[in-house]
């Protein structure tokens, strides 16, 4: 006979249910064949002499390396910065009364949306093909593989993120807008300081996952010879054949970058959550819940008006 | 304030058929009808939200919406009117406080942005304004935090703050819980108390009683009876305003 809930029972506020539990063969089957395949994986990989985990350790903090992971973090912060600007103007564009310019912001979003990454930054990096000069210089010249890639991220993340800027600025309610004009703002007045503040609460979270997918799609720019992540993880295997062993590196920063930018976000969505005035805390008390794992209290919250 | 023939089409629906009306300084009128009367409408096309098609809305003698310029009339530009609407207040059905902001945040951004007041008058203005509808106590609470008829109250004090000719109130009560609508009332009636001129678009039959100097009721676009509150509200000369009535109690 056991005892379904012993830390009820032996608070002594109820005498417990007694009853016979039944046995969980299910998770049971699960758990040994989950445990099976796994103890198989682990043996291929240690048993696997190709797998040279000390040329791993070599090169995982190699200069080379890091000079490519320097490179992938500008290139994925720089575009995101440029394709967010890029995105708020085509973003408004969409929404705009003149319909030409709704017609172009369209047009802009669905080009640069459906146009596959890869071609874009192939496109780029050849852009002497179609104009050999720009401004008078020599377009070889001002098109590098990191030019051509920064040009090709931004604009390609610009239509993304032109959409969900559109989503969060259709997420604000008319009467918004409404009550501004009433206290006497303009219509621009009241899209950039009623409107907008509260569209960057509802854009966040979403940001921050594609900031994560331009990190990855970042090592695309290796096409190119980029001198990114991936591009120097080849540069090295190129010249000594340890094939597995340096992607095994790129996949450990790549995921490294992705948890560390996972982290962010988390903080960010926080302290930008949607009903984020009413339950704004502070950030060290964000530490405090969220890395050092101690409960508080919860403050009051109170449910957010339609 | 004066109200001439004015129609207004929204899409294809005729909302508006010829509206007639005229409003007293001092004066608080209450705008009675069944939804879909056009009385929301009428509020929105008096402070410029939205434009009418033909006829002329005065408020404090100036056109809203056009300007006479040497003998011709010009639409108004974006600036004018949003200098016109600044001197019109509106309290919406569903307050429109704006979320990102306390309560004196929004109660002293008019002050200061539009009005061009310095921070620390805009400040003054708007906690006297939120004292003035008794959440002075408030001031640091976001929206989200207040009740819906402490929003309101919040609505009608952001609104107040830029010492507006006129107040137009768009059913102020109708998205209450029904023991928050008193408050919201009472504040209301201070505020006529003082002298405001008003106009509110409601279905608080004993508001309109009490504090209404006349009563408008609206059907189908136009207005089918206006006179004073008792002679409206219990004298009806028209059949669909009895049956109206009939209805709200």
């Amino acid at each position: 006979m056991t005892i379904l809930d012993p830390t009820r029972a032996s608070h002594g506020h109820a005498p417990g249910i007694q009853a016979k539990r039944r046995k969980p063969y299910g998770q049971m089957a699960t758990g040994t064949l989950i445990v099976a395949i796994a103890a198989l994986f682990v043996w291929s990989q240690a048993a696997n002499e190709n797998l040279d985990w000390s040329s791993v350790g070599e090169f995982m903090f190699h200069p080379v390396i890091f000079k490519g992971i320097a490179v992938t973090l500008e290139l994925s912060v720089f575009s995101m910065l440029i394709s967010v600007v890029l995105a708020f103007g085509v973003a408004l564009m969409c929404q705009s009364k003149n319909r030409l310019a709704a017609v172009v912001g369209r047009l802009y979003v669905w080009f640069f949306r459906g146009v596959p990454l890869l071609v874009q930054i192939l496109i780029w990096f050849n852009l002497a093909v179609l104009f050999p000069k720009i401004l008078g210089a020599d377009t070889n010249q001002l098109i590098s593989g990191f030019t051509a890639g920064l040009c090709a991220l931004s604009l390609a993340e610009s239509g993304y993120m032109a959409e969900i800027i559109r989503g969060g600025i259709l997420s604000v309610s008319k009467g918004q807008t409404d009550a501004g004009l009433s206290i006497g703002l303009t219509r621009g007045q009241a899209l950039r300081r009623i409107v907008l503040p509260q569209t960057i609460r509802v854009i966040i979270p979403p940001t921050g996952n594609q900031f994560i997918g331009l990190l990855k799609a970042s090592s695309l720019v290796s096409a190119i010879g980029g001198s990114d992540l991936l591009t120097q993880t080849q540069l090295i295997y190129g010249q000594n054949f340890k094939i597995v062993p340096l992607l095994i590196v790129a996949t450990a920063w790549y995921l490294i970058l992705v948890s560390v930018a996972s982290i962010g976000q988390y903080f960010l969505e926080q302290k930008f959550s949607p009903d984020g005035a009413a339950t704004r805390r502070p950030f060290r008390e964000l530490i405090r819940r969220n890395v050092l794992l101690r409960n508080h209290p919860d403050l009051p919250r109170k449910a957010v008006q339609p | 304030m004066v109200i001439d023939d004015v129609h207004k089409w929204l899409g294809k629906n005729h909302i508006l058929r010829g509206v007639n009306m005229s409003v007293a300084p001092g004066e608080i009128v209450c705008v009675l009808g069944p939804s879909g009367s056009g009385k929301s409408t009428l509020l929105r096309c008096i402070n410029g939200l939205e434009a009418v098609e033909s006829g002329t809305v005065e408020v404090g003698g100036d056109r809203v919406g056009y300007k006479m310029h040497k003998g011709q009339l010009f639409e108004h530009t974006e600036r004018e009117s949003a200098r016109m609407r600044r001197r019109i207040g509106m309290v919406f059905q569903h307050f429109n406080l704006f979320t990102h902001m306390t309560a004196l945040e929004n109660v002293s951004y008019g002050p200061r942005r539009v009005l061009g007041l310095s921070k620390a008058k805009a400040k003054e203005q708007g906690l006297d304004a939120l004292g003035k509808v008794g959440l002075k106590d408030k001031a640091g609470s976001y929206p989200a935090q207040l009740s819906g008829g402490q929003q309101q109250r919040v609505a009608i004090a952001r609104s107040l703050a830029m010492k507006p000719q006129v107040m137009l109130f768009d059913e102020p009560t109708s998205a209450l819980d029904p023991e928050l609508v008193g408050d919201v009332l009472q504040v209301m009636k201070r505020v006529a108390e003082e002298g405001m001129t008003m106009v509110v678009v409601t279905h608080e039959i004993g508001f309109a009683r009490e504090v209404a100097d006349r009563v408008i009721f609206m059907d189908e676009g136009r207005v089918i009876e206006s006179g004073p509150a008792a002679q409206v509200l219990d004298n009806p000369s028209h059949e669909r305003t009895a049956n109206f009535l009939r209805h709200v109690r």
